[in-house]
């Protein structure tokens, strides 16, 4: 008899999601799913705004990545005013974005993921968290809170607040950057390059020593989407799009991200909420792609830092032309941890920082606006279309979660079809199997407040449905929770 | 005694705010630190390492009288997301940092949450008493009151 195995909601990811495993008569895994079942239509509540306010309500999209939605939305608003903005601004974004990026990888690595890393995949769930690695390592995880602090302390420095800052908007910013800033920020940069260095050499051992997870956790070939400058280095905050292929061989180049839908088509599947992007001139499901840090190395041929290009010729050697393991983001985020407070030091150095004019002020020159950037997860495009009065009337946002939707699904095929044994058929899973599935979607750290524009945390409730659709076990994994 | 006060909540999602309004209301003077944030998050157990005392304030959608209770410690370890509640954040802090203070967790009643800025009459008035309640548990430092607002109604009496 087949049956359904529902892994509902997955934990240690943002927003509402389930795993569905159909197993076969066998059973053996049949197929495996990655659901998203949660659903807000953020673009509609913009309908109607000026265009002005964007960069705010655009922020509160997400509580862990609002700056990338404040510097998307942003560049749309820029590109409407027709301005070109000040150096100071520009420098300003990206340093943000930076403190950005470093923030939100080191939750992802120290908060999320390293209870997996440190303790093992099949360590108790009583134990599989911070307060068990706690008493594995308190320093390590001391140094991931210092770490996200910094990042959200140049934020709340610059932007105002750590949380939905609003300093930026069409045209620039609205503060100048100062030199007692500029101090604050030096005095972290010892401590942060020290943490990130050290996570980076314990991440590279511990990492090696999954192979199994290395091999099947999502390792498969597929595209690799994110923007570069203008030497095909890394880059977080403008320049053009690169799309590589499984072995590294360039797809496309100097894609202009503000064309993006001319290239990127949308395609919709019945079990998700969450759309599945694709590069059109192949078609879907071929034209799937990635997007974030993994992609991010895989279409840089160099970062432009010295630590983090030493760091990402080493990387690369992992992979033939391109790194298509999905456990493999991991270190890739410690990379670009690295880079990132490498870039932050270097800013500050920067002269243009200091800038007076961070203003370009004009008033709405076109009726259609892009803006994007790299946020932590990937890559993220604003599009927006106004009226004459600059009232919004429509707005799609394409998100970097939503871009590694059927990345994650493949992931978790091959993860269920890899660890979930044919002995558990009888419906006991052991719990190093279940938490393996969701190992395979929190390589991507996927946002789902984001790419839904929800909010939502979850506990996990695993579900057996028997072929005629009746529910024959229900295992609960969390203390809120009940085993039924 | 040295006080920290951590507000949460979006101020531009209604009675969401009612918790940055109650530090408003306080001002710079309360002689508490008063820290609002978007969402609990982890490095907030770092910053309440050294208080005596914190209180986390946030509305309440499912609640009709203010309430100042001590945060419950959890009862099992807590998987934490991308977002803590009070309860893991004093767990983390006392395992961490060695966080010895006590810890409450206000909750102010809320009763609209829709898009938009300002507190509805009736979060306002329990943003008013909480206030005043937390000026009591500082000592009325340089004998500050704050100005109560009308007795609450719940929603749909007015």
């Amino acid at each position: 008899m087949s049956r359904t195995v529902l892994i509902q909601p997955v934990t240690r990811i943002e927003g509402h999601a389930k795993i569905s495993i159909q197993l076969d008569d066998a059973g053996q895994v049949e197929s495996a799913r990655f659901h998203v079942t949660e659903f807000r239509g953020f673009e509609k509540l913009c309908e109607g705004r000026p265009f002005q306010e964007m960069p705010g309500l655009m922020s509160r999209v997400c509580g862990i990545c609002p700056v990338s939605h404040v510097l998307a939305s942003s560049k749309a608003g820029d590109m409407l005013l027709g301005v070109e903005i000040p150096p100071a601004a520009e420098q300003q974004r990206r340093l943000l974005n930076y403190a950005q990026i470093l923030q939100s990888h080191a939750l992802s690595f120290f908060h999320l993921s390293s209870p997996d890393l440190l303790l093992g995949m099949d360590a108790p769930p009583a134990q599989r968290n911070i307060f068990g690695l706690l008493q594995h390592d308190a320093d390590f995880l001391r140094r991931g809170i210092r770490l996200r602090q910094f990042g959200q302390r140049v934020i709340e420095l610059v932007g105002g607040k750590k949380i939905h800052p609003g300093w930026s908007g069409p045209g620039g910013v609205q503060r100048r950057f100062t030199s007692a800033q500029r101090d604050e920020i030096l005095g972290w940069i010892p401590e942060a390059a020290e943490s990130v260095a050290l996570a980076l050499e314990r991440g590279k051992r511990v990492l090696d020593s999954f192979r199994p997870e290395i091999e099947f956790l999502g390792n498969f070939p597929s595209l690799f989407l994110g923007t570069v400058n203008e030497r095909g280095g890394l880059e977080y905050y403008d320049g053009s799009i690169r799309i590589v292929d499984g072995r590294g061989n360039s797809i496309a180049e100097k894609l202009d991200p503000k064309r993006y839908a001319t290239y990127l088509g949308e395609a919709s599947e019945d079990f998700s909420f969450v759309k599945f992007p694709y590069y059109q001139p192949f078609g879907y499901p071929q034209g799937h792609y990635r997007v974030g840090p993994l992609a991010r190395l895989n279409v840089a041929a160099f970062a432009g830092t010295p630590r983090a290009d030493r760091e990402l010729r080493e990387f690369k050697q992992r992979g033939a032309g391109a790194v298509c393991e999905s456990f493999h983001y991991h270190l890739a985020r410690l990379i670009e941890m690295l880079h990132c407070v490498e870039r932050i030091e270097e800013l500050m150095a920067n002269p243009d920082l200091f800038g007076e004019t961070i203003q370009a002020h004009a008033s709405l020159n076109r009726r259609e606006g892009v803006g994007s950037c790299e946020a932590p997860r990937g890559t993220l495009f604003h599009h927006y279309w106004v009226d004459p009065d600059g009232l919004m009337t429509r707005a799609n946002l394409l998100i970097a979660t939503a871009q590694n939707n059927r990345a994650m699904n493949l992931a978790v095929d091959q993860a269920a079809r890899r660890f979930l044994k044919p002995s558990a058929a009888g419906g006991e899973f052991e719990e190093g199997m279940l938490n393996r599935l969701e190992a395979a979607i929190r390589c991507y750290d996927p946002c789902l407040s984001c790419s839904t524009h929800a909010l939502g945390q979850m506990p996990v409730v695993v579900e057996v449905f028997a072929a005629n659709g009746d529910l024959v076990r229900r295992i609960a994994r969390l203390p809120d929770s009940q085993n039924v | 005694m040295r006080t920290v006060l951590i507000a949460c909540g979006n101020c531009w999602r209604g009675d969401d705010g009612a918790a940055h309004r109650v530090l408003d209301l306080l001002g710079p003077d309360s002689g508490a630190q008063l820290r609002s944030v978007q969402q609990f998050l982890p490095e907030l157990a770092d910053e309440i390492a050294q208080a005596d005392v914190v209180v986390f304030l946030d509305a309440a959608i499912d609640c009709d009288a203010l309430s100042l209770e001590a945060v419950r410690e959890p009862e099992a370890p807590p998987a934490l997301t991308h977002v803590s509640t009070p309860s893991e954040i004093v767990a983390l802090s006392r395992a961490l940092y060695g966080f010895q203070g006590r810890a409450f967790q206000c909750q102010i009643p809320a009763a609209d949450l829709a898009t938009g800025e300002g507190l509805s009459p009736y979060a306002e008035g329990f943003a008013g008493e909480a206030a005043q309640i937390l000026l009591d548990l500082l000592g009325h430092p340089a004998g500050k009151t704050v100005q109560q607002a009308p007795a609450p109604e719940a929603p749909g009496t007015a």
